[in-house]
Order: structure tokens, then sequence, then C-alpha cells
């Protein structure tokens, strides 16, 4: 693992879901690039860096989230979740990928809403339609960035059945 | 390959010399995250404040892109409707302030009394995020402690009351913006003291307003004066729905929007002192 570029990556990656992704935006649903960041890192890194990966994209969530903490939580649990069950379920074709980014999109939005609820910080009304759409629309063109995210990262990434 | 096996066995061997397991980069990462989300918030949100310091300039850059690309896709908003409501917002303020003047001379007829802002010292702050999405309102400004913002002042939209300074630090503030759904700010809607209460999603609502209070859409809502903060009332917005409450019959369910687009600012006013 590079750590200085991922670093970098992490830290362009966060600026740009801060600030630019509105440019993308449908209808106000815009995609979560640290999710699908995630789920990448989970599914291509070996067990150890997947862990440090989700928890240090979790923090840079939260730095640019309504509050601290539900983030790193959420993504360092799901984050490693996923890159236990990579260990079983192999994750390389890209209907699974998306599958992998809405599942986990779902999970670590129901818990960061948790996490929230317990720091009593106010939760949209229509909370589950925009965590819903808003994995739907990362599963959609999440997969689409695994490549070049591996060229950034110099990482040999493997698809089978295209 | 053989490049590849040598970065596996440069992680393993870096991983042997400092022992560290899965299991126990995990725990710690945990328990890193238990303390941050059970830490007070004061404390915590120095790091978004140093990010949004840091990365001030792409930040700005992103927003002005967005704006941009906002004002392109309706070309027919751009400047007139801004400028409309801008009047229109003003014309409220002065019909409001003169309405009060009225009625301060009829009763203190003889003394002296202050035209509206016309003393208050106002820092004009550009906006470098605006949060709109979901129940957070908020805004990052380039201005705090050091040019006098502090906590509780109201800031000012294009002549409306937008919001109040929830947070600040030497160099930066934050904007509770009044649609945000923490917030709650002393208003004024047709004569009536209640108080606006944030809805996310750009509205605000105004609870516990019985159906004999004869309010309709269109209606103005103004901030409640102050003193030190705000001297005269200011406009915060419109009321856009009315309609009986269908939970609570017996009341009625107000909808107030504010009277600018507070995601096309650029720049907003922070009354620091209203003397």
């Amino acid at each position: 693992m590079r750590w200085v570029r991922f670093a970098v990556l992490i830290v362009v990656v966060t600026v740009l879901q801060a600030s630019y992704i509105d440019m993308v935006s449908f209808k106000n649903i815009k995609p979560d690039l640290l999710l699908i960041l995630m789920v990448f890192f989970s599914i291509y890194c070996n067990t150890f860096d997947a862990i440090i990966t989700s928890f240090a994209i979790g923090f840079a969530a939260d730095i640019i989230g309504p509050a601290m903490g539900p983030g790193i939580i959420s993504f360092g649990l799901i984050g490693t979740l996923l890159a236990n069950l990579r260990r079983v379920i192999t994750i390389t074709k890209m209907p699974y990928q998306s599958l992998a980014i809405f599942t986990c999109g779902v999970f670590i939005g129901l818990l960061v809403v948790f996490l929230a609820f317990l720091k009593k910080q106010p939760t949209a009304q229509n909370v589950y339609s925009v965590l819903f759409w808003t994995s739907l629309y990362s599963a959609v063109i999440g997969p689409f960035l695994f490549l070049p995210t591996a060229w950034l990262m110099r990482m040999k990434i493997q698809r089978f059945g295209h | 390959m053989r490049k590849a096996t040598n970065e596996q066995r440069d992680t393993v061997m870096a991983r042997k010399l400092i022992r560290v397991s899965k299991k126990m980069v995990f725990t710690w990462a945990m328990l890193a995250g238990l303390i941050i989300l059970f830490a007070p918030q004061s404390m915590t949100n120095k790091f978004q404040f140093a990010f949004s310091r840091i990365f001030h300039w792409p930040l700005s850059i992103g927003r002005n892109f967005t704006l941009l690309a906002r004002t392109q896709d309706s070309p027919s908003d751009v400047v007139p409707r801004f400028e409309y409501a801008k009047l229109e917002n003003h014309l409220s303020n002065l019909t409001k302030l003169l309405e009060q003047e009225h009625q301060k001379v009829e009763r203190l007829s003889g003394l002296r009394s202050k035209f509206g802002l016309v003393g208050a010292k106002l820092v004009c702050a550009d906006v470098i995020t605006a949060i709109l999405e979901g129940p957070r309102n908020e805004l990052m400004l380039n201005r705090g402690q050091n040019d006098g913002l502090a906590k509780g002042q109201y800031v000012l939209g294009i002549n409306n009351i937008i919001g109040v300074i929830s947070e600040v630090t030497p160099k930066q503030a934050k904007v509770k913006l009044v649609t945000d759904r923490t917030s709650s700010m002393e208003s004024e809607v047709t004569g009536l003291k209640t108080v606006l209460k944030g809805n996310g999603g750009n509205c605000a609502k105004v609870p516990l307003m019985s159906l004999e209070h004869k309010i309709k859409a269109g209606d103005i809502v103004y901030a409640c004066k102050k003193p030190g903060l705000l001297e005269v009332p200011i406009m915060i917005g419109k009321v856009t729905m009315c309609k009986r409450d269908t939970q609570k019959p017996q009341l009625l369910d107000i909808t107030v929007e504010p009277s600018c687009d507070v995601a096309g600012l650029t720049s907003v006013d922070v009354i620091t002192m209203n003397p």
C-alpha cells in the first residue's frame, strides 16, 4: 500500500465531496465518493490495510459531515466487515461491486443515523429516502471509478466476465 | 509481479517489526472513533474548522463553480430576481421600521431614536462552504473572533436575517441558518410574538399557533429585536403555506421560507454591534 498516495487521494476526494460534488447532483441526490473509495480499498487491499483505510475514510467523512464520530465508526465497521467478507466472496464483477457499494451505503447510512441519534444530532425527515438514492447513485457510478483509482494508487485489479 | 511480492514482504516485515495485529488496529481505531463521538462538539469541531481553513482556497473555487453551473442552468433568474428580492426585503424592513417608528413617536415623543441599522457595525464575510441539505443548514464564513464576530450575532443575507453565529474561531465562524433543524429564533408574524423553528430543507415552521390567529401565505416573518444585537425587527422570510395541522387539528401548520436564495449567497453581513 502506498500510504502517501492514499493520503493525497483522500484529501483530494474529501475536497471534491465537500465542494464540487454539487455539480453532478441530480434533484439534490449526490454520489458519495468516500463510500466508493472505502469499498474499493476493502475489496482490493489486504484486511490489515482495509481496516486502516476504512477508518481513515470515515474520519474524512466526519470532517465534512455534520458531526465528528458517526462516520469514523460506521465506515470503519462496515469497511472491516467487507474486507473480511471478501475472503469468502470474490467481488470482481461490476454488478457485484455495485451491489457492495449500495449495501455498504445503506448500512453505513443507517449506522450514521443511529449514532447521530445517540449524539442528539437532528436528522432529516426524508433521511431514508436520501440514503437510498445516494447509495444507488454511488452504486451506479462507483465501479467506473475503480479503474482510475487503481491507476492512481498503482494497484492491479482484476475484473472477470467483461 | 516481483515488485508486488517485494511490497507485500515489506508490509509484512514492517508489521512484524512493530508487532501490530489486525484485531489490535481495529480495536484502537474503534476506541478512537468512540472517543471522538462522545467528546464535546466544541473540541471535535476544531478538526472541521482546521480542514476548511487549510483548504479554504479549493473549497471556495468549488463553491463558485457550483454557483456558476447553477446560474447557467437558469439564465433568466440571474440578476433581476436577486435585485428584486433584495429591494423587496428592504421594503419590508423599512415598512416594519416605519410602523415601529410611528408607535415610538406616539408613545415616546421627544426621545431620540436611531434608524434601523444605521450605526450598527457590519462585518462583511465571504461564504467558504454552504451546507443546505437535510437537517443541517449551515454556512462557514471566512471571518472570526479577530474581526469582532461572536456567538449569537445575527447574520444578514440580502437585507434579511438568515441565521446566527453558532460557533466561532479566531479566523472563521459557523452560521446556523434559521432553517437548521436545531435553530429556534424569536420572531414575529402579523404582530404575534412566536418562535421560528428550523425544519431543514430550506424551510422553517412556526409551531403552536392556534387556529384563531389570522395568518395567511405571504405574511412576513420578522426576527424580534434583541438589545445589543438587533435594535429593530428585520425580515426573515415569508409564510409560504398555512393550513390546519393534520396531527394536531386545533393548531396551524405554518411553513416559512427565507426571502433570499441562501444557496446562492457568496457573502453575508454580520451585525457585530448594534448600539
